[in-house]
Protein backbone atom coordinates (compact mmCIF):
# COMPACT_ATOMS: atom_id res chain seq x y z
CA UNK A 1 0.00 0.00 0.00
CA UNK A 2 2.26 2.81 -1.13
CA UNK A 3 1.16 5.38 -3.68
CA UNK A 4 -2.47 4.30 -3.48
CA UNK A 5 -2.87 6.86 -0.75
CA UNK A 6 -4.50 9.28 -3.16
CA UNK A 7 -7.62 7.14 -2.99
CA UNK A 8 -8.01 8.42 0.55
CA UNK A 9 -11.45 9.83 1.26
CA UNK A 10 -10.02 12.68 3.33
CA UNK A 11 -9.06 14.75 0.34
CA UNK A 12 -8.90 17.84 2.53
CA UNK A 13 -5.89 16.54 4.44
CA UNK A 14 -2.42 17.61 3.24
CA UNK A 15 -1.03 15.16 0.71
CA UNK A 16 2.11 14.26 2.61
CA UNK A 17 0.22 13.49 5.78
CA UNK A 18 -2.38 11.28 4.15
CA UNK A 19 0.42 9.39 2.41
CA UNK A 20 2.11 8.80 5.72
CA UNK A 21 -1.22 7.71 7.06
CA UNK A 22 -1.68 4.86 4.63
CA UNK A 23 1.95 3.93 4.13
CA UNK A 24 2.42 3.30 7.80
CA UNK A 25 -0.53 0.88 8.26
CA UNK A 26 0.65 -1.08 5.22
CA UNK A 27 4.00 -1.62 6.79
CA UNK A 28 2.28 -2.44 10.06
CA UNK A 29 0.13 -5.12 8.41
CA UNK A 30 3.12 -6.80 6.79
CA UNK A 31 5.29 -6.68 9.88
CA UNK A 32 2.55 -7.85 12.26
CA UNK A 33 1.52 -10.78 10.04
CA UNK A 34 4.57 -12.77 11.08
CA UNK A 35 4.46 -11.65 14.70
CA UNK A 36 0.82 -12.67 14.90
CA UNK A 37 1.38 -16.33 14.05
CA UNK A 38 4.07 -16.68 16.70
CA UNK A 39 1.99 -14.82 19.25
CA UNK A 40 -1.01 -17.14 18.87
CA UNK A 41 1.21 -20.22 19.04
CA UNK A 42 3.12 -19.00 22.10
CA UNK A 43 -0.11 -17.99 23.85
CA UNK A 44 -1.69 -21.42 23.28
CA UNK A 45 1.43 -23.20 24.49
CA UNK A 46 2.18 -21.13 27.60
CA UNK A 47 -1.42 -20.67 28.67
CA UNK A 48 -2.22 -24.33 28.14
CA UNK A 49 0.74 -25.34 30.28
CA UNK A 50 -0.04 -22.71 32.92
CA UNK A 51 -3.71 -23.67 33.27
CA UNK A 52 -2.96 -27.39 33.56
CA UNK A 53 -0.23 -26.63 36.10
CA UNK A 54 -2.45 -24.32 38.12
CA UNK A 55 -5.59 -26.40 37.98
CA UNK A 56 -4.18 -29.92 38.42
CA UNK A 57 -0.50 -30.07 39.28
CA UNK A 58 0.06 -27.29 41.81
CA UNK A 59 -0.52 -27.90 45.53
CA UNK A 60 -3.46 -26.60 47.55
CA UNK A 61 -2.92 -23.73 49.98
CA UNK A 62 -2.63 -24.44 53.69
CA UNK A 63 -5.49 -22.06 54.51
CA UNK A 64 -7.56 -21.72 51.36
CA UNK A 65 -7.36 -25.31 50.20
CA UNK A 66 -8.30 -25.82 46.55
CA UNK A 67 -9.90 -22.37 46.29
CA UNK A 68 -6.41 -20.90 45.84
CA UNK A 69 -6.67 -22.07 42.22
CA UNK A 70 -9.03 -19.17 41.47
CA UNK A 71 -5.99 -16.95 41.96
CA UNK A 72 -4.36 -18.37 38.81
CA UNK A 73 -7.03 -16.68 36.71
CA UNK A 74 -7.93 -13.76 38.99
CA UNK A 75 -4.45 -12.26 39.42
CA UNK A 76 -3.52 -12.33 35.68
CA UNK A 77 -6.83 -10.56 34.93
CA UNK A 78 -5.98 -7.89 37.51
CA UNK A 79 -2.47 -7.39 36.12
CA UNK A 80 -3.80 -7.21 32.55
CA UNK A 81 -6.51 -4.74 33.55
CA UNK A 82 -3.86 -2.40 34.96
CA UNK A 83 -1.09 -3.11 32.43
CA UNK A 84 -3.53 -2.81 29.56
CA UNK A 85 -4.75 0.52 30.88
CA UNK A 86 -1.16 1.78 31.05
CA UNK A 87 -0.77 0.76 27.39
CA UNK A 88 -3.99 2.67 26.63
CA UNK A 89 -2.54 5.76 28.28
CA UNK A 90 0.70 5.48 26.27
CA UNK A 91 -1.32 5.13 23.05
CA UNK A 92 -3.38 8.16 24.09
CA UNK A 93 -0.25 10.26 24.58
CA UNK A 94 0.99 9.18 21.13
CA UNK A 95 -2.40 10.05 19.71
CA UNK A 96 -2.63 13.49 21.34
CA UNK A 97 0.95 14.65 20.80
CA UNK A 98 2.09 12.96 17.58
CA UNK A 99 -1.39 12.32 16.14
CA UNK A 100 -0.33 8.78 15.35
CA UNK A 101 -3.19 7.14 13.44
CA UNK A 102 -2.27 3.61 14.48
CA UNK A 103 -2.39 4.64 18.13
CA UNK A 104 -6.03 5.70 17.66
CA UNK A 105 -7.00 2.37 16.13
CA UNK A 106 -5.06 0.45 18.75
CA UNK A 107 -6.75 2.32 21.61
CA UNK A 108 -10.18 1.81 20.08
CA UNK A 109 -9.61 -1.94 19.73
CA UNK A 110 -7.93 -2.26 23.13
CA UNK A 111 -10.66 -0.87 25.36
CA UNK A 112 -13.39 -3.53 24.85
CA UNK A 113 -10.78 -6.22 25.60
CA UNK A 114 -9.64 -4.29 28.67
CA UNK A 115 -13.22 -3.90 29.86
CA UNK A 116 -13.82 -7.65 29.56
CA UNK A 117 -10.62 -8.50 31.39
CA UNK A 118 -11.50 -6.12 34.23
CA UNK A 119 -15.00 -7.60 34.43
CA UNK A 120 -13.44 -11.07 34.66
CA UNK A 121 -11.12 -9.83 37.40
CA UNK A 122 -14.11 -8.56 39.40
CA UNK A 123 -16.17 -11.72 38.78
CA UNK A 124 -13.44 -14.18 39.71
CA UNK A 125 -12.54 -12.07 42.74
CA UNK A 126 -16.14 -12.20 43.84
CA UNK A 127 -16.21 -15.97 43.37
CA UNK A 128 -13.11 -16.19 45.58
CA UNK A 129 -14.40 -13.73 48.17
CA UNK A 130 -17.68 -15.52 48.82
CA UNK A 131 -16.14 -18.73 50.24
CA UNK A 132 -12.96 -17.12 51.67
CA UNK A 133 -13.96 -13.74 53.10
CA UNK A 134 -17.60 -14.60 53.53
CA UNK A 135 -18.91 -11.94 51.14
CA UNK A 136 -19.28 -11.41 47.40
CA UNK A 137 -18.47 -7.73 47.54
CA UNK A 138 -17.41 -4.97 49.92
CA UNK A 139 -16.88 -1.30 49.22
CA UNK A 140 -13.25 -1.18 50.29
CA UNK A 141 -10.68 0.96 48.51
CA UNK A 142 -9.24 -1.86 46.35
CA UNK A 143 -12.52 -3.27 45.10
CA UNK A 144 -14.04 0.15 44.54
CA UNK A 145 -11.03 1.46 42.61
CA UNK A 146 -11.06 -1.63 40.35
CA UNK A 147 -14.77 -1.03 39.71
CA UNK A 148 -13.85 2.55 38.71
CA UNK A 149 -11.21 1.08 36.38
CA UNK A 150 -13.90 -1.08 34.78
CA UNK A 151 -16.09 1.98 34.19
CA UNK A 152 -13.12 3.85 32.69
CA UNK A 153 -12.56 1.00 30.22
CA UNK A 154 -16.27 0.93 29.34
CA UNK A 155 -16.40 4.71 29.07
CA UNK A 156 -13.44 4.74 26.69
CA UNK A 157 -14.94 2.00 24.53
CA UNK A 158 -18.27 3.85 24.35
CA UNK A 159 -16.82 7.34 23.87
CA UNK A 160 -14.49 6.46 20.99
CA UNK A 161 -17.48 4.97 19.19
CA UNK A 162 -19.93 7.77 19.99
CA UNK A 163 -18.78 10.27 17.35
CA UNK A 164 -19.54 10.33 13.65
CA UNK A 165 -16.02 11.65 13.11
CA UNK A 166 -13.71 8.83 14.22
CA UNK A 167 -10.75 11.13 14.75
CA UNK A 168 -12.75 13.30 17.12
CA UNK A 169 -13.91 10.20 19.02
CA UNK A 170 -10.29 9.08 19.34
CA UNK A 171 -9.27 12.52 20.66
CA UNK A 172 -12.00 12.59 23.32
CA UNK A 173 -11.29 8.97 24.27
CA UNK A 174 -7.58 9.72 24.66
CA UNK A 175 -8.35 12.58 27.05
CA UNK A 176 -10.61 10.33 29.12
CA UNK A 177 -7.92 7.62 29.18
CA UNK A 178 -5.30 10.09 30.43
CA UNK A 179 -7.59 11.55 33.09
CA UNK A 180 -8.32 8.01 34.23
CA UNK A 181 -4.64 7.12 34.63
CA UNK A 182 -4.69 8.64 38.15
CA UNK A 183 -6.76 5.62 39.12
CA UNK A 184 -3.93 3.16 38.36
CA UNK A 185 -1.67 4.08 41.31
CA UNK A 186 -4.80 4.19 43.47
CA UNK A 187 -5.66 0.60 42.50
CA UNK A 188 -2.09 -0.54 43.05
CA UNK A 189 -1.43 1.15 46.38
CA UNK A 190 -4.94 1.13 47.85
CA UNK A 191 -4.04 -1.93 49.92
CA UNK A 192 -1.04 -0.12 51.41
CA UNK A 193 -2.52 3.34 51.89
CA UNK A 194 -5.79 2.38 53.54
CA UNK A 195 -7.24 -0.47 55.54
CA UNK A 196 -8.91 -2.77 53.07
CA UNK A 197 -10.47 -6.19 53.22
CA UNK A 198 -8.36 -7.14 50.21
CA UNK A 199 -4.93 -8.52 51.12
CA UNK A 200 -1.73 -6.62 50.20
CA UNK A 201 0.45 -7.67 47.25
CA UNK A 202 2.24 -11.02 47.54
CA UNK A 203 4.32 -11.16 44.38
CA UNK A 204 5.55 -7.60 43.86
CA UNK A 205 6.90 -7.07 47.34
CA UNK A 206 10.23 -5.46 48.07
CA UNK A 207 11.49 -8.49 50.00
CA UNK A 208 10.89 -12.05 48.80
CA UNK A 209 7.43 -12.90 47.44
CA UNK A 210 5.10 -14.10 50.20
CA UNK A 211 4.13 -17.00 48.01
CA UNK A 212 5.74 -20.41 47.91
CA UNK A 213 7.44 -21.21 44.60
CA UNK A 214 5.08 -24.16 44.03
CA UNK A 215 2.24 -21.64 43.86
CA UNK A 216 4.21 -18.70 42.45
CA UNK A 217 5.55 -20.42 39.31
CA UNK A 218 2.19 -21.62 37.96
CA UNK A 219 0.83 -18.12 38.67
CA UNK A 220 3.62 -16.47 36.69
CA UNK A 221 3.15 -18.98 33.84
CA UNK A 222 -0.59 -18.26 33.72
CA UNK A 223 0.06 -14.51 33.85
CA UNK A 224 2.53 -14.74 30.97
CA UNK A 225 0.17 -16.96 28.96
CA UNK A 226 -2.81 -14.65 29.47
CA UNK A 227 -0.63 -11.66 28.53
CA UNK A 228 0.38 -13.35 25.28
CA UNK A 229 -3.25 -14.17 24.49
CA UNK A 230 -4.32 -10.62 25.36
CA UNK A 231 -1.62 -9.27 23.05
CA UNK A 232 -2.60 -11.66 20.24
CA UNK A 233 -6.28 -10.71 20.49
CA UNK A 234 -5.58 -6.96 20.53
CA UNK A 235 -3.13 -7.30 17.62
CA UNK A 236 -5.65 -9.28 15.55
CA UNK A 237 -8.35 -6.71 16.29
CA UNK A 238 -6.05 -3.82 15.37
CA UNK A 239 -5.03 -5.56 12.12
CA UNK A 240 -8.70 -6.12 11.31
CA UNK A 241 -9.45 -2.46 12.01
CA UNK A 242 -6.61 -1.31 9.74
CA UNK A 243 -7.89 -3.56 6.95
CA UNK A 244 -11.48 -2.43 7.50
CA UNK A 245 -10.44 1.19 7.15
CA UNK A 246 -8.64 0.39 3.92
CA UNK A 247 -11.74 -1.45 2.70
CA UNK A 248 -13.93 1.57 3.41
CA UNK A 249 -11.51 3.79 1.48
CA UNK A 250 -11.45 1.41 -1.49
CA UNK A 251 -15.24 1.09 -1.54
CA UNK A 252 -15.61 4.85 -1.44
CA UNK A 253 -13.09 5.26 -4.26
CA UNK A 254 -14.90 2.67 -6.35
CA UNK A 255 -18.25 4.36 -5.78
CA UNK A 256 -16.73 7.69 -6.83
CA UNK A 257 -15.23 6.13 -9.99
CA UNK A 258 -18.57 4.63 -10.94
CA UNK A 259 -20.28 7.94 -10.32
CA UNK A 260 -17.75 9.75 -12.48
CA UNK A 261 -18.12 7.16 -15.26
CA UNK A 262 -21.89 7.45 -15.14
CA UNK A 263 -21.91 11.25 -15.35
CA UNK B 1 7.62 20.44 15.73
CA UNK B 2 6.77 23.34 18.01
CA UNK B 3 3.13 22.35 17.89
CA UNK B 4 4.01 18.87 19.10
CA UNK B 5 6.20 20.35 21.85
CA UNK B 6 3.36 22.65 22.90
CA UNK B 7 0.91 19.77 23.04
CA UNK B 8 3.41 17.84 25.14
CA UNK B 9 3.77 20.71 27.62
CA UNK B 10 0.02 21.23 27.85
CA UNK B 11 -0.38 17.51 28.55
CA UNK B 12 2.33 17.54 31.23
CA UNK B 13 0.75 20.59 32.89
CA UNK B 14 -2.70 18.96 32.87
CA UNK B 15 -1.18 15.80 34.34
CA UNK B 16 0.47 17.79 37.11
CA UNK B 17 -2.78 19.57 37.96
CA UNK B 18 -4.84 16.39 37.82
CA UNK B 19 -2.32 14.48 39.94
CA UNK B 20 -2.14 17.08 42.69
CA UNK B 21 -5.93 17.54 42.70
CA UNK B 22 -6.35 13.79 43.15
CA UNK B 23 -3.73 13.63 45.90
CA UNK B 24 -5.45 16.51 47.76
CA UNK B 25 -8.88 14.91 47.40
CA UNK B 26 -7.63 11.54 48.64
CA UNK B 27 -5.94 13.17 51.63
CA UNK B 28 -9.10 15.12 52.44
CA UNK B 29 -11.29 12.02 52.32
CA UNK B 30 -8.75 9.81 54.06
CA UNK B 31 -11.16 8.91 56.86
CA UNK B 32 -13.91 7.79 54.50
CA UNK B 33 -11.57 5.61 52.47
CA UNK B 34 -10.67 3.50 55.47
CA UNK B 35 -12.68 0.31 55.35
CA UNK B 36 -12.27 -0.60 59.02
CA UNK B 37 -10.86 0.87 62.22
CA UNK B 38 -8.36 -0.84 64.50
CA UNK B 39 -8.75 -1.25 68.29
CA UNK B 40 -6.14 1.50 68.76
CA UNK B 41 -8.21 3.86 66.61
CA UNK B 42 -11.23 3.12 68.82
CA UNK B 43 -9.23 3.72 72.01
CA UNK B 44 -7.93 7.02 70.68
CA UNK B 45 -11.27 8.26 69.44
CA UNK B 46 -14.39 6.60 70.76
CA UNK B 47 -17.03 6.13 68.07
CA UNK B 48 -20.53 7.52 68.71
CA UNK B 49 -22.79 5.06 70.51
CA UNK B 50 -25.27 3.05 68.43
CA UNK B 51 -23.50 3.96 65.22
CA UNK B 52 -22.45 0.91 63.21
CA UNK B 53 -18.83 0.81 62.05
CA UNK B 54 -16.24 -1.79 61.08
CA UNK B 55 -13.66 -3.04 63.53
CA UNK B 56 -10.67 -4.92 62.15
CA UNK B 57 -7.56 -6.64 63.44
CA UNK B 58 -6.27 -10.09 64.30
CA UNK B 59 -8.21 -12.67 66.30
CA UNK B 60 -6.24 -12.88 69.54
CA UNK B 61 -4.64 -16.27 70.23
CA UNK B 62 -6.59 -18.30 72.79
CA UNK B 63 -9.50 -15.87 72.94
CA UNK B 64 -12.04 -17.72 70.78
CA UNK B 65 -15.00 -19.36 72.53
CA UNK B 66 -17.65 -21.03 70.42
CA UNK B 67 -21.07 -21.87 71.82
CA UNK B 68 -24.63 -22.52 70.72
CA UNK B 69 -27.14 -19.80 71.48
CA UNK B 70 -30.61 -20.28 72.94
CA UNK B 71 -32.13 -20.30 69.44
CA UNK B 72 -29.74 -23.05 68.32
CA UNK B 73 -27.60 -20.68 66.24
CA UNK B 74 -23.84 -20.83 66.75
CA UNK B 75 -22.30 -17.94 68.65
CA UNK B 76 -18.71 -16.87 69.02
CA UNK B 77 -16.82 -14.65 71.45
CA UNK B 78 -13.28 -13.54 70.67
CA UNK B 79 -10.95 -10.60 71.04
CA UNK B 80 -9.76 -8.48 68.12
CA UNK B 81 -6.28 -7.07 68.63
CA UNK B 82 -3.82 -4.92 66.75
CA UNK B 83 -0.95 -5.63 69.12
CA UNK B 84 -1.40 -2.53 71.28
CA UNK B 85 -5.07 -2.86 72.25
CA UNK B 86 -7.76 -5.52 72.11
CA UNK B 87 -11.57 -5.35 72.04
CA UNK B 88 -13.95 -8.12 72.99
CA UNK B 89 -16.35 -9.09 70.19
CA UNK B 90 -19.53 -11.14 70.38
CA UNK B 91 -21.16 -12.57 67.28
CA UNK B 92 -24.11 -14.85 66.55
CA UNK B 93 -23.91 -16.65 63.23
CA UNK B 94 -21.70 -18.83 61.08
CA UNK B 95 -18.05 -17.78 60.88
CA UNK B 96 -16.34 -17.78 57.45
CA UNK B 97 -13.97 -20.61 56.43
CA UNK B 98 -10.77 -18.66 56.89
CA UNK B 99 -11.69 -17.54 60.41
CA UNK B 100 -9.20 -18.76 63.01
CA UNK B 101 -7.04 -17.43 65.81
CA UNK B 102 -4.16 -15.33 64.54
CA UNK B 103 -6.07 -14.53 61.33
CA UNK B 104 -7.22 -11.07 60.27
CA UNK B 105 -10.93 -10.27 60.56
CA UNK B 106 -13.19 -7.35 59.75
CA UNK B 107 -16.39 -7.14 61.77
CA UNK B 108 -19.38 -4.83 61.33
CA UNK B 109 -21.37 -3.80 64.40
CA UNK B 110 -21.75 -1.36 67.29
CA UNK B 111 -20.03 -0.70 70.61
CA UNK B 112 -21.95 -1.79 73.69
CA UNK B 113 -21.98 0.29 76.90
CA UNK B 114 -19.59 -2.19 78.57
CA UNK B 115 -16.88 -1.43 76.00
CA UNK B 116 -17.29 -4.62 74.02
CA UNK B 117 -18.30 -4.86 70.37
CA UNK B 118 -21.43 -6.58 69.12
CA UNK B 119 -20.86 -7.80 65.54
CA UNK B 120 -23.64 -8.43 63.05
CA UNK B 121 -21.22 -9.54 60.31
CA UNK B 122 -17.77 -11.14 60.44
CA UNK B 123 -15.51 -11.28 57.38
CA UNK B 124 -12.21 -13.14 57.34
CA UNK B 125 -9.26 -11.21 56.01
CA UNK B 126 -6.73 -13.21 54.07
CA UNK B 127 -3.04 -12.45 54.61
CA UNK B 128 -0.64 -12.34 51.69
CA UNK B 129 1.03 -15.66 52.53
CA UNK B 130 0.50 -18.59 50.17
CA UNK B 131 2.12 -21.95 50.85
CA UNK B 132 1.34 -25.64 50.42
CA UNK B 133 0.06 -27.43 53.55
CA UNK B 134 3.25 -29.52 53.80
CA UNK B 135 5.39 -26.40 54.02
CA UNK B 136 3.14 -24.91 56.71
CA UNK B 137 3.28 -28.18 58.64
CA UNK B 138 7.06 -28.35 58.35
CA UNK B 139 7.38 -24.81 59.66
CA UNK B 140 5.04 -25.54 62.56
CA UNK B 141 6.88 -28.75 63.41
CA UNK B 142 10.23 -27.01 63.34
CA UNK B 143 8.85 -24.57 65.90
CA UNK B 144 9.33 -21.61 63.58
CA UNK B 145 5.76 -20.56 63.59
CA UNK B 146 2.50 -20.93 65.42
CA UNK B 147 -0.27 -19.64 63.12
CA UNK B 148 -2.40 -18.64 66.11
CA UNK B 149 0.33 -16.29 67.30
CA UNK B 150 0.57 -14.24 64.15
CA UNK B 151 1.92 -13.95 60.66
CA UNK B 152 4.18 -16.49 59.01
CA UNK B 153 7.96 -16.04 59.27
CA UNK B 154 9.60 -13.92 56.56
CA UNK B 155 9.29 -15.66 53.19
CA UNK B 156 13.06 -15.76 52.74
CA UNK B 157 13.11 -18.45 55.43
CA UNK B 158 10.81 -20.85 53.64
CA UNK B 159 10.26 -19.78 50.11
CA UNK B 160 13.33 -20.82 48.17
CA UNK B 161 14.10 -23.71 50.47
CA UNK B 162 13.49 -27.19 49.06
CA UNK B 163 10.33 -28.80 50.34
CA UNK B 164 10.63 -30.76 53.51
CA UNK B 165 8.26 -33.25 55.10
CA UNK B 166 4.84 -33.75 53.58
CA UNK C 1 -12.86 -27.24 52.31
CA UNK C 2 -13.30 -27.63 48.61
CA UNK C 3 -15.33 -25.13 46.73
CA UNK C 4 -15.54 -26.88 43.39
CA UNK C 5 -18.41 -24.71 42.21
CA UNK C 6 -16.53 -21.45 42.77
CA UNK C 7 -13.37 -22.75 41.09
CA UNK C 8 -15.25 -24.21 38.12
CA UNK C 9 -17.31 -21.03 37.68
CA UNK C 10 -14.17 -18.85 37.72
CA UNK C 11 -12.36 -20.90 35.10
CA UNK C 12 -15.50 -21.25 32.99
CA UNK C 13 -16.09 -17.48 32.97
CA UNK C 14 -12.50 -16.70 32.00
CA UNK C 15 -12.39 -19.38 29.28
CA UNK C 16 -15.76 -18.29 27.89
CA UNK C 17 -14.74 -14.63 27.91
CA UNK C 18 -11.43 -15.21 26.19
CA UNK C 19 -12.96 -17.77 23.83
CA UNK C 20 -15.50 -15.20 22.67
CA UNK C 21 -12.72 -12.61 22.21
CA UNK C 22 -10.56 -14.98 20.19
CA UNK C 23 -13.43 -16.14 17.97
CA UNK C 24 -14.61 -12.58 17.34
CA UNK C 25 -11.09 -11.35 16.53
CA UNK C 26 -10.43 -14.30 14.20
CA UNK C 27 -13.77 -13.83 12.41
CA UNK C 28 -13.25 -10.10 11.90
CA UNK C 29 -9.67 -10.60 10.77
CA UNK C 30 -10.59 -13.32 8.26
CA UNK C 31 -13.52 -11.43 6.77
CA UNK C 32 -11.51 -8.21 6.45
CA UNK C 33 -8.69 -10.11 4.74
CA UNK C 34 -11.11 -11.77 2.32
CA UNK C 35 -12.89 -8.52 1.44
CA UNK C 36 -9.60 -6.70 0.97
CA UNK C 37 -8.34 -9.40 -1.38
CA UNK C 38 -11.56 -9.04 -3.38
CA UNK C 39 -11.44 -5.26 -3.61
CA UNK C 40 -7.73 -4.88 -4.20
CA UNK C 41 -6.35 -8.13 -5.63
CA UNK C 42 -2.97 -6.62 -6.57
CA UNK C 43 -2.41 -4.76 -3.34
CA UNK C 44 0.80 -5.77 -1.63
CA UNK C 45 -0.59 -6.97 1.63
CA UNK C 46 0.13 -10.11 3.61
Amino acid sequence: MTAKADSSPSGAAPGARSLHRFANPGRFLRASARVQTWLWAAAALVLGAGLVWGLFLSPADWQQGQTVRIMYVHVPMAWLAMGGYTALAVASIMSLIWRHPLADLFARELSPVGALVTALCLATGSLWGRPMWGTWWVWDARLTSVLVLFFLWLGHAALTRAFEDQERGARVGAILALVGIVNIPIVKFSVDWWNTLHQPASVTRLDAPGMHVDILYPLLTCAFGFSLLFGAVVLARTRAAVMERRIRALQLARARREEAAGA
Amino acid sequence: MTRKKRRLYILLLCGLGLGSATALTLTAFQDNLVFFRSPSDIMREAPPANRAFRLGGLVEAGSLERATGADGKPTANFRVTDGAHAIRVSYAGVLPDLFREGQGVVTLGTMLPDGSFRASEVLARHDETYMPPEVADALKRAGHWNPAQGAAPPPAEWNTAPRRGG
Amino acid sequence: MTHTFFIAASYALVLLGFGALVLDAARRHASAKRLLAELDPRGDRP
